[in-house]
């Protein structure tokens, strides 16, 4: 058993025409039992600029703390906003450092810099950027995602678009893929808004956290 | 955070050495790095040299760059191409890149090739082979075209062609064969092209596209996917999906802020 | 435990030599390095120079000798410097000895150290793996030397003149490489003397020949 599959995760993030998009699923597992269908993976670092992590939940964890405190810093030193080429930059450093004893996780950045660019990239788990310009993928679906990718992307994407070809992407890797599922999110990060959208997945409805009149609900913090 | 970089701190990390230990002595398998199956080449022509490499990165059988960058800036004047772990040889060409411009700072001179050389292999010798970086190194300096190899554990070699990575042995087929001393520029690019897409072809750890760098005195070239042998297909049809195929459970939408420069504050006029 | 070569490890898979004559001294070797079964460099210079009258002779792994040869190389430099002499060969081969002893446990390198010094003339220093050090009239050394071991005391001679060393050096390699898978390629060999080294070079299709079935 690999540490990359212990809790299961799938992340994708595409490049559209003046957009980006990053979605993950949503599925918390301890190898095949699932623990929670609504952990999330995709975290904001700033108002453009979003970060999926698939890997070791704990990781992911960790690493989004630690990633918030060094961007939090960036900004009080700096006197500005972070541009996600920067933050990747930030992200792979802080892998690289433990290159002998490494961190689990398989970041996936995506965002719009300064001057509205879209940027996208994925890591491997010790800091290896990818820089991409179609799209990247991370996490146990990560063969499935490729595949579906190389044949629903296609260049300038409208956001709207970008949306049912990332959904569409990730929703039907996942569909084959046993340990991710579950639910997923959807961030479409334009220049002037983030939507983002829970989508309906193969899921039971007493685990579908937007369904009201459940008999059975369950605690979350 | 300090703004000054403390040099008791510095290096690699290994905190979490003990806990991924204790994962795999629980029968986890640590994953698999980025690495960059990888054919590179240089070659010494009349004037100068060419360096040569692929631009596949693998994630074991997965491509996981189609189209990534190997040969690495190191100073104006030298440029180094680079096989193994992907992470590693990114950030050893980095570090070295960025000692080697200080150095410049501080002597008001032109770098040299063998200064470069010799801080990769005290540098790698001393990882004892742990960071996995297998370099060609070129570069043009005072005393003139220099091609090295260095080895992850700390050794180099210094030949008019060479060869690195898995694909190596099918690039330096093509060079045995076909290469002379003193080839024109252009002999030296189609030589060294040829041997990147023999790799190509017959490695399966490489492929893609060709990048190539000419250094010349007091000149660099880089011709970034020089060759591309592999072009994708045209799409005869979309897969563009009709807009809400895709069923949504909740939509939240979170409008920015516009901030626009204006000219109403400036004050300097 | 012993060391060995780590996977992927460059080596020096080779056949060193190195011979007292009446003037000065010859050193020699084969030119292949392998990792694993390729050849990655059939040309290799695994003559060192280390001062301009004292050379070594590198076996082994090529990232530990080099690494060992340059800070020799580094030490010699200063020695000249602050004594305003050169180093005898003794005082080098004390320096390789030092640091192949000391580091014993995590080296691969066996180094011979010949070279021509004002106070004995020429002479020859054997290093070998566990980082002994030893004197003699003449020494080989790398995987190769195993199946020459009996040539060389056959045709050793005290006082051989220059032609004579050369020739048994030349033949000497020639052998060992035809037998060594992990030696071949060309001979490098250089002649140490007072007036300085004369580098020569036997490519691959010139090397003596002898029964070759």
């Amino acid at each position: 058993m690999s540490i990359m599959e212990y809790n299961g995760a799938a992340v994708v993030a595409m490049v559209g025409k003046n957009c980006v998009a990053i979605a993950s699923d949503t599925r918390l597992g301890q190898q095949a039992m699932t623990i929670d269908t609504n952990f999330q993976k995709v975290f904001p670092v700033t108002d453009k600029t979003m970060i999926g992590m698939a890997g070791l939940a704990t990781d992911v964890l960790t690493l989004r703390d630690r990633f918030r405190y060094k961007v939090n810093m960036y900004k009080l030193k700096e006197e500005r906003t972070i541009e996600p080429q920067t933050f990747a930059h930030m992200v792979s450093a802080a892998l690289y450092e433990k290159r002998f004893g490494p961190y689990f996780i398989e970041p996936v950045i995506a965002g719009m810099d300064k001057r509205n660019q879209p940027f996208i990239c994925s890591m491997d788990t010790i800091g290896c950027i990818n820089f991409a310009k179609d799209f990247v993928v991370a996490g146990n679906a990560g063969g499935g995602l490729y595949g579906m990718c190389e044949s629903l992307w296609e260049p300038d994407l409208e956001p709207e678009d970008l949306f049912e070809t990332i959904s569409q992407a990730l929703l039907n890797a996942v569909d084959r893929n046993a340990l991710s599922g579950w639910g997923a999110v959807v961030h479409i990060i334009t220049p002037d808004q983030v939507i983002t959208r829970q989508l309906k997945s193969r899921m039971l409805d007493w685990a579908d956290p937007t369904v009201k009149d459940k008999a059975v609900r369950y605690t979350r913090l | 955070m300090d703004a000054r970089i403390d040099l008791n701190n510095i290096g690699f990390d290994f905190d979490l050495t003990k806990r991924n230990a204790g994962l795999e002595a629980n029968g986890a398998t640590a994953p698999k790095a980025t690495k960059t199956g990888t054919t590179i080449v240089g070659l010494l022509f009349k004037d100068g040299l060419v360096l040569g490499a692929d631009t596949r990165a693998t994630e074991g059988p997965i491509v996981a760059d189609k189209n990534c960058e190997k040969i690495h800036y190191i100073a104006p004047n030298m440029y180094c191409c680079g096989a193994g772990t992907a992470a590693d040889t990114e950030f050893t060409t980095n570090m070295i890149s960025s000692q080697m411009e200080l150095h410049r700072m501080s002597t008001g001179r032109e770098s040299r090739v063998v200064t470069a050389m010799t801080l990769l292999k005290q540098y790698l010798f001393r990882h004892q082979g742990h960071i996995s970086a297998a370099l060609v190194l070129g570069g043009f300096d005072v005393t003139g075209p220099h091609l090295y190899t260095i080895y992850p554990h700390g050794s180099t070699d210094k030949l008019p062609y060479v060869t690195m990575g898995s694909g190596s042995l099918a690039a330096m087929s093509i060079f045995e064969s076909r290469w002379r001393s003193d080839m024109e520029r252009q002999e030296a690019i189609d030589l060294v092209k040829d041997a990147i897409e023999a790799g190509i072809f017959n490695d399966l750890g490489s492929g893609s596209n060709v990048d190539v760098c000419v250094i010349e005195k007091g000149k660099v070239d880089y011709l970034r996917n020089y060759a591309r042998p592999n072009e994708r297909a045209q799409k005869e049809q979309s897969y563009k999906f009709p807009r809400g195929t895709t069923a949504v459970l909740k939509t939240s939408i979170r409008d920015l802020v516009q901030v626009t420069e204006d000219t109403a504050m400036d004050i300097s006029t | 435990m012993a060391p060995s070569l780590k996977s992927g490890e460059v080596n020096l898979g080779t056949t060193i030599m190195a011979v007292v004559y009446d003037g000065g001294v010859i050193i020699g070797a084969d030119s292949r390095t392998t990792t694993g079964s390729y050849i990655a460099n059939r040309v290799t210079d695994k003559l060192t120079k280390i001062h301009d009258r004292i050379y070594c002779c590198r076996s082994g792994s090529a990232a530990d000798t080099q690494a060992v040869a340059d800070i020799v190389h580094y030490y010699t430099q200063m020695y000249q410097v602050q004594h305003n002499a050169a180093p005898t060969t003794q005082v080098v081969a004390s320096l390789f000895r030092e640091l192949c002893y000391s580091n014993r446990n995590n080296l691969m390198a066996g180094i011979i150290v010949a070279g021509w010094d004002e106070r004995v003339g020429p002479s020859v220093y054997s290093i070998p793996l566990g980082g002994s050090i030893h004197k003699q009239a003449y020494a080989i050394g790398g995987s190769g030397s195993s199946y020459i071991y009996g040539y060389c005391d056959a045709n050793y001679k005290d006082h051989m003149n220059r032609e004579e060393a050369i020739d048994f050096v030349k033949k000497a390699i020639a052998l060992a490489m035809s037998r060594d898978g992990s030696s071949g390629g060309t001979i490098r060999l250089a002649v140490i003397t007072e007036g300085g080294v004369e580098r020569m070079f036997v490519p691959g299709n010139q090397l003596p020949t002898f029964y070759e079935g």
